[in-house]
């Protein structure tokens, strides 16, 4: 009976704005970040059908870019491995927090927020050096904007991130509060997969099945 | 039966910045738009200046003109939202500066007026008003469109618009509508009335609510701007390649869509959340409101289908601009690849549409029949039905395009399934009446208007279905009367019963019924005599998007045009209901019609926290005629009381 009481009378961590226990905020904020992934998702399989759609039909015979000259795979994968490296060490952050161990959580959170920004910058190198451009054909037009979704993702993992030093050091993740830290690791996690998909499909996918493509001709001719 | 949730003042509070309210106490609508055009013609200017001008690109467009209009129109949604103050939230976030109390009340408007209406603000109930302005605005503008559409087809012996300017009316008259519908019965109703409905304080995300309907604002002066610069002349769908060979106007339409996805998208999130999370104690699944469920609903298809439209529309947009290759055939694309994904979404926002003004009109119907819905599970397994089958319909659109005639059947097929969940909600409607003594006022007048108007556009839409007479009918005037009867005539006229229910709570004024049944029936039945002459023509086989036919047609176009006119005189009478009882001093009770359903048990006008306390839920929503069983406890332990009492003595 008195253990019981002890622990009614521990302070509930309550949100400043609603008065609600922190609890049944970050139980929301879950469910909201899981729907935020869902529409994300539904945007990214969007770009993925492109790929396999045009891929597969090999429109024109114009599909490859000019003389065959596929993206070089390793930064595809350096690039998916920077975003699971980022991934792992939020949710090591998240750990630390969770135990208290705020050391840990700081050591988290900043190697997070570096390996995501480095992840960001060779992101947009690999974009700036791809040997083909955007006009290329349906591949590099595909292959183009499931970069520019990748740098897109990296670049609020970024901001998302380095907020979490931020508020950390503001005292707003604590032991008792850590959900919002929670919430990120939770869209690294799909990034993670967002990226990985994109990195799959733009590396095993390069020569069209289809060798008997339609011809429309082109304007030049 | 209620109970207090929390104190305020015991919640230990983060520091406190500055005034309450912070950087968005000097940002409003004039902010935002002043930094929108500034950042909007400082883009045009230094990309002016860098844009290789002279050259052509292969399909024949200005190479780096629509680069720079896509820049210049993106600039205008960025300065918009700076200028409003959408960013600061999250930099404040990022910064640990986390909102204190007063913040939020600051936000949600406390003791700003009428100001707040202009201003980020956060409050449920205000952007809920927003929308319902925003909602009305396109529908007159989409309206005026429409009445210029008529004009050209009713004057059959002269030609009044130029043709290009004719199909840009066309295209832009129908998305203008498209997302007037989308919006004007979740945005008002899904935002101010769902929320007192369940018995939540406010949304769960309310910035993110705010977010959604200033998104929604930055979206539309760049779709109404098309008409300026060329327009978009392929129609609302914007079917490629014409999208991309379009004039710069198609551009507007493209931001306009990249970014309303993003507000419905955040507008889904937040509704579901809300819904699954926030429901009063007692609200049980079987103790939601159907309204509730048909938001649901709503929110879902949008969450997983919007995202579709918006990508087909940052490819085409790609290849407007940047001369990228989805849509292209001649650089590897292909113009299927854009109709699925804009089908994709394109279907089921007619269930978007459709699917909350029926459950809100289910709504009325108990009220003003004083009994149960029939069958509440039959209602919500209706929604589900159409939910899961309506992301497997999509094809019945391009039947006749030559995408993949085999897989036309199985299409076909779906899209009649779907026509029984759909039915199960008409059925429902008409079994809540059968037999039911109506207390026949304005709302209830509009539940007539929707079935009538639901079942004519459902049945020909099952027609149309059927790959054999879409191979007659497609392209032609069948097709528009049919989506009219169901997008117009369920939807417009469901939402102003919708609207016409939820008045008092949300305005706290009653609506003149006398002016605005006129408005309601005459339009009702020119919108007969429009869309009915439309079905003839197109029987009689008249194309659709052409401003020139055959004499055979006249007739049954000057009965359109007239009728279409007639709609606009009912639609302004209806609206200068709406207006004028809006500034009218007759005072709304806090529940005029006597229901059940928690919105209309707090106080009129709603106070900032909804319910002063939380309310527990201890009934069904519909059980009319039964007695509450919290009374009957109450009766029962006083009539035990009594009996003790007896016994004592």
């Amino acid at each position: 009976m008195s253990d019981l009481t002890t622990k009614s009378e521990l302070p509930v961590p309550r949100s400043a704005t609603t008065g609600e226990p922190v609890i049944t905020t970050a139980r929301r904020n879950r469910l909201g970040i899981w729907l935020c992934i869902v529409s994300d998702a539904a945007g990214t399989v969007a770009l993925l059908v492109a790929y396999a759609y045009l891929w597969s039909l090999n429109v024109n015979n114009a599909w490859a870019p000019p003389k065959d000259t596929w993206a070089d795979p390793l930064p595809f994968w350096l690039i998916w491995a920077g975003a699971v490296v980022a991934a792992l060490a939020m949710w090591w952050a998240v750990a630390g927090i969770r135990t208290g161990r705020t050391g840990q959580f700081i050591t988290g959170s900043v190697l997070a927020s570096v390996v995501a920004l480095v992840t960001f910058i060779g992101q947009i190198v690999q974009l700036s050096t791809f040997p083909f451009d955007i006009t290329d054909g349906a591949y590099a037009s595909t292959t183009f904007w499931l970069c520019i979704a990748t740098a897109l993702h990296l670049s609020v993992v970024g901001f998302l991130t380095s907020a979490m030093v931020g508020r950390f050091r503001a005292g707003r993740v604590t032991r008792e509060d850590h959900s919002h830290a929670r919430l990120v690791a939770m869209w690294m996690t799909w990034v993670c997969v967002a990226v990985f998909l994109g990195a799959f499909f733009a590396t095993t996918m390069n020569t069209s099945p289809n060798t008997n493509s339609p011809t429309f001709g082109t304007f030049q001719e | 039966m209620t109970a207090v949730i929390h104190e305020q003042q015991a919640v230990p509070q983060p520091k406190q910045h500055g005034k309450p309210g912070g950087f968005l106490r000097h940002t409003n609508i004039v902010t935002g738009v002043v930094l929108g055009l500034v950042l909007a013609l400082v883009t045009y200017a230094i990309g002016g200046l860098l844009v290789p001008w002279g050259t052509e690109n292969s399909n024949f467009l200005q190479v780096g003109e629509s680069a720079l209009v896509a820049a210049t129109y993106t600039a205008w949604v960025i300065g918009f939202m700076i200028g409003i103050g959408a960013f600061a939230g999250p930099i404040r976030w990022w910064l640990g500066h986390d909102l204190t109390h007063a913040d939020a009340e600051y936000l949600a408007g406390k003791g700003q007026g009428r100001g707040k209406y202009w201003k980020y603000t956060t409050d449920h109930k205000v952007v809920g008003i927003q929308y319902l302005v925003m909602g009305l605005f396109l529908l007159g503008f989409g309206g005026l469109l429409a009445m210029w559409i008529r004009t050209e087809l009713g004057v059959t012996w002269a030609e009044v618009f130029d043709p290009n300017f004719y199909n840009s009316i066309i295209g832009t008259h129908g998305i203008v509508m498209v997302i007037a519908m989308i919006i004007i019965a979740a945005g008002p109703l899904g935002n101010f009335i769902m929320p007192l409905m369940i018995g939540a304080r406010d949304m769960a995300f309310p910035r993110l609510n705010a977010l959604s309907f200033w998104l929604l604002f930055a979206a539309v002066p760049p779709l109404v701007s098309n008409l300026l610069l060329g327009g978009m002349r392929d129609g609302w769908t914007a079917y490629q390649p014409l999208g991309t060979q379009a004039p710069v106007g198609m551009i507007g339409y493209q931001v306009c869509i990249i970014t309303f996805a993003f507000s419905t998208g955040i507008a889904g999130v937040n509704l579901f959340t809300t819904i699954v999370t926030m429901r009063a104690r007692g609200m049980t699944w079987n103790r939601v409101p159907v309204f509730v469920i048909g938001i649901l609903a709503a929110a879902i298809m949008g969450l997983v289908w919007f995202p579709m439209y918006q990508y087909s529309q940052v490819m085409a947009l790609s290849d407007f601009a940047f001369e990228s290759a989805f849509f292209i055939p001649q650089n590897g694309g292909s113009v299927w690849l854009y109709e699925n994904l804009f089908w994709l979404l394109g279907h089921p926002e007619v269930y978007v549409i459709v699917i909350p003004v029926t459950a809100a009109l289910m709504e009325v119907m108990v009220v003003f029949l004083r009994k149960p819905l029939f069958s509440y599970k039959i209602a919500v397994a209706g929604f589900a039905g159409v939910v899961g089958i309506s992301s497997l319909v999509w094809v019945h659109h391009m039947y006749m395009t030559g995408w993949s005639p085999a897989a036309n059947y199985p299409f076909m097929l779906s899209t009649e399934l779907i026509s029984i969940p759909f039915g199960f909600l008409v059925l429902v409607m008409l079994g809540t009446i059968w037999r039911g003594k109506v207390w026949t006022r304005l709302p209830m007048m509009c539940v007539y208007a929707l079935l009538w108007n639901k079942i004519v556009g459902g049945i020909t839409g099952v027609y149309l279905s059927d790959v054999p007479v879409d191979q007659y009918m497609h392209g032609g005037m069948f097709v528009v009367a049919h989506f009219h009867f169901m997008l117009m005539g369920a939807g417009l006229f469901g939402a102003m019963g919708a609207i016409a229910y939820w008045f008092p709570k949300m305005t706290g004024r009653m609506l003149n019924e006398r002016i605005g049944s006129i408005g309601l029936w005459l339009s009702f039945f020119a919108f007969q005599l429009t869309f009915g002459s439309m079905f003839v023509a197109g029987l009689q086989g008249q194309p659709r998007r052409v401003l020139q036919f055959d004499d055979a047609f006249n007739v049954s176009n000057w009965l359109s045009t007239i009728g279409a006119y007639l709609i606009g005189v009912g639609m302004m009478i209806f609206l200068y209901a709406i207006i004028t009882s809006w500034r009218s001093n007759v005072i709304a009770p806090s529940n005029p019609w006597g229901a059940k359903t928690l919105e209309w048990q707090t106080a009129t006008p709603v106070p900032l926290n909804n319910f002063p306390v939380l309310p527990v839920v201890t009934s069904d929503p519909y059980d009319y005629g039964v007695p509450d069983p919290y009374l009957a406890i109450e009766k029962k332990l006083s009539d035990e009381n009594q009996d003790t009492k007896v016994g004592a003595r």
